[in-house]
């Protein structure tokens, strides 16, 4: 080895230099990459394309966990926020709803004065036999609820009576019951009456007027209002419009089929009238 | 002969299948109408134990689910239903005792006089009170009978375990 660099030493150093002069030139004329690095280049490019690919497969895989258990995250959250939406629209509905009744029952305490002690009540049961038509309240003596007491709803619709009281319920009696009888006046003729449920009409949600004078002289859909005498009930609370004439069976008086104004079937909020003020 | 211990786990059962169907009714029946009433199990719950027991057991049962209807519902007068069902679960028992065996088909017949008792007798008091309604109140009645005898194939089921479970002879 030592012979031949000192026999060829200068032939090698000076090939060495050729080739580097003439990499030099070809490097500063040739437009692409000089050709060791393209060499260099050209060689590892497959191991680097599959060294890409598999990271890459790699990245998407972390990627995809990394989103699937994000996507799951916000799934979750999306789906507690949908459920308290949900509950806040629930929410808003109820007090939607109850804020029509109280500001209907604003309006009344406003033209009513009489009527001094109200309790707002929620109907917790309706209609448990078909021989009587009754509601249950979820107020009673403990809210200072007594049996007789007048049940009205938003409008000042006459719902019906109390019947019996416990002490946090009640029930009421509604117009169309046949135990309910109430002293009643027609407001477009003053003509003053009793209404009062009747089994027969009872199932269509309908009550009876009669014991009118015989001068009287009804309309179909004249307002029918309580009358007040006696001071049981308040007087001019709705008790519903007069929706047929018919002839008793003696066929010498009439009587009067009324439609109560108050929703007794969509009830949920009705007012009790603890105490009024007795107008003469 | 039973025992006393028997007889007294043969009525709790029967009590506690009488309650099942009291929550039926008020979690459920209560809120369905078919043609224009409400089914109505009361009277069922008080007569059909008295056809697997017998007129004068189940006479006491019945009297004791009155007690419990009268406590609960609404009726037209004080006692309604103390009053009336004894004689459903008399009528029911008799039926049982003379003339049909204790079963599907005896409960389906002891639910006629069970509602025509109920109703008769709603007849009379609405009567008594100054308002007579006997087309409407029989009406009201064979609906209630129709809508609510289906359920005493149920019904019978239940009571028919109980009474099974006891007279494992029978």
């Amino acid at each position: 080895m030592k012979d031949f660099l000192k026999n060829h030493g200068l032939w090698i150093l000076f090939a060495g230099a050729v080739i580097a002069v003439a990499l030099a030139l070809l490097s500063y004329f040739s437009t692409n990459a000089s050709p060791l690095v393209d060499l260099a280049n050209t060689i590892t490019s497959p191991f680097r394309a599959v060294c890409t690919s598999v990271s890459g497969w790699f990245t998407d895989k972390q990627n995809y966990y990394e989103d699937v258990t994000a996507l799951k995250a916000e799934n979750e959250a999306l789906k507690k926020q949908i459920a308290e939406m949900e509950a806040t629209v629930r929410q808003g509905e109820a007090a939607s709803q109850e804020n029509v009744f109280l500001r209907d029952l604003l309006d009344l305490r406003q033209q009513r004065r009489d009527l001094s002690d109200f309790e707002t009540a929620t109907v917790t049961e309706r209609g448990v036999t078909n021989w009587t038509a009754s509601l249950t309240l979820n107020k009673g003596t403990a809210h200072g609820v007594e049996i007789g007491d007048c049940v009205i709803d938003g409008n000042a619709s006459l719902v019906g009576r109390i019947s019996e009281v416990g002490y946090n319920w009640s029930t009421v009696l509604t117009v169309i019951d046949t135990d309910t009888s109430l002293g009643a006046r027609v407001y477009r003729t003053k003509d003053i009456g009793i209404a009062g449920g009747d089994f027969a009409l009872m199932g269509d949600g309908k009550l009876k007027l009669d014991s009118l004078p015989a001068s009287c002289q009804l309309l179909e859909g004249d307002l029918v209002v309580t009358s007040g005498l006696g001071g049981y009930l308040p007087p001019d609370l709705v008790i519903g419009s007069v929706s047929e004439l018919r002839a008793d069976d003696s066929d010498t008086s009439n009587y009067a089929i009324l439609t109560p104004a108050a929703d007794l079937n969509g009830l949920t909020e009705v007012c009790i009238i603890k105490s009024f003020e007795i107008v003469s | 002969m039973l025992a006393r211990s028997a007889t007294i786990f043969k009525w709790t059962l029967y009590t506690l299948a009488g309650l099942v169907w009291a929550v039926v009714q008020a979690a459920f029946l209560q809120r369905v109408t078919i043609w224009g009433v409400i089914p109505f199990l009361y009277p069922l719950i008080a007569a059909l134990p008295a056809t697997f027991e017998g007129p004068a057991a189940g006479t006491v049962y019945a009297l004791a689910c009155g007690v419990f209807c009268d406590l609960l519902l609404p009726s037209p007068i004080p006692c309604f239903y103390t009053l009336i069902l004894p004689l459903v679960g008399l009528a029911a028992g008799l039926l049982s005792q003379s003339l049909i065996p204790a079963g599907y088909l005896c409960s389906a017949a002891a639910a006629l006089p069970a509602y025509l008792l109920t109703g008769i007798f709603h007849c009379i008091v609405l009567w008594a009170q100054g308002h007579p309604a006997w087309g409407a109140a029989m009406s009201v009645t064979l609906r209630e009978l129709c809508a609510s005898l289906l359920w005493s194939l149920p019904m019978t089921w239940l009571f028919r375990r109980v009474y099974l479970r006891v007279h494992v002879d029978d």
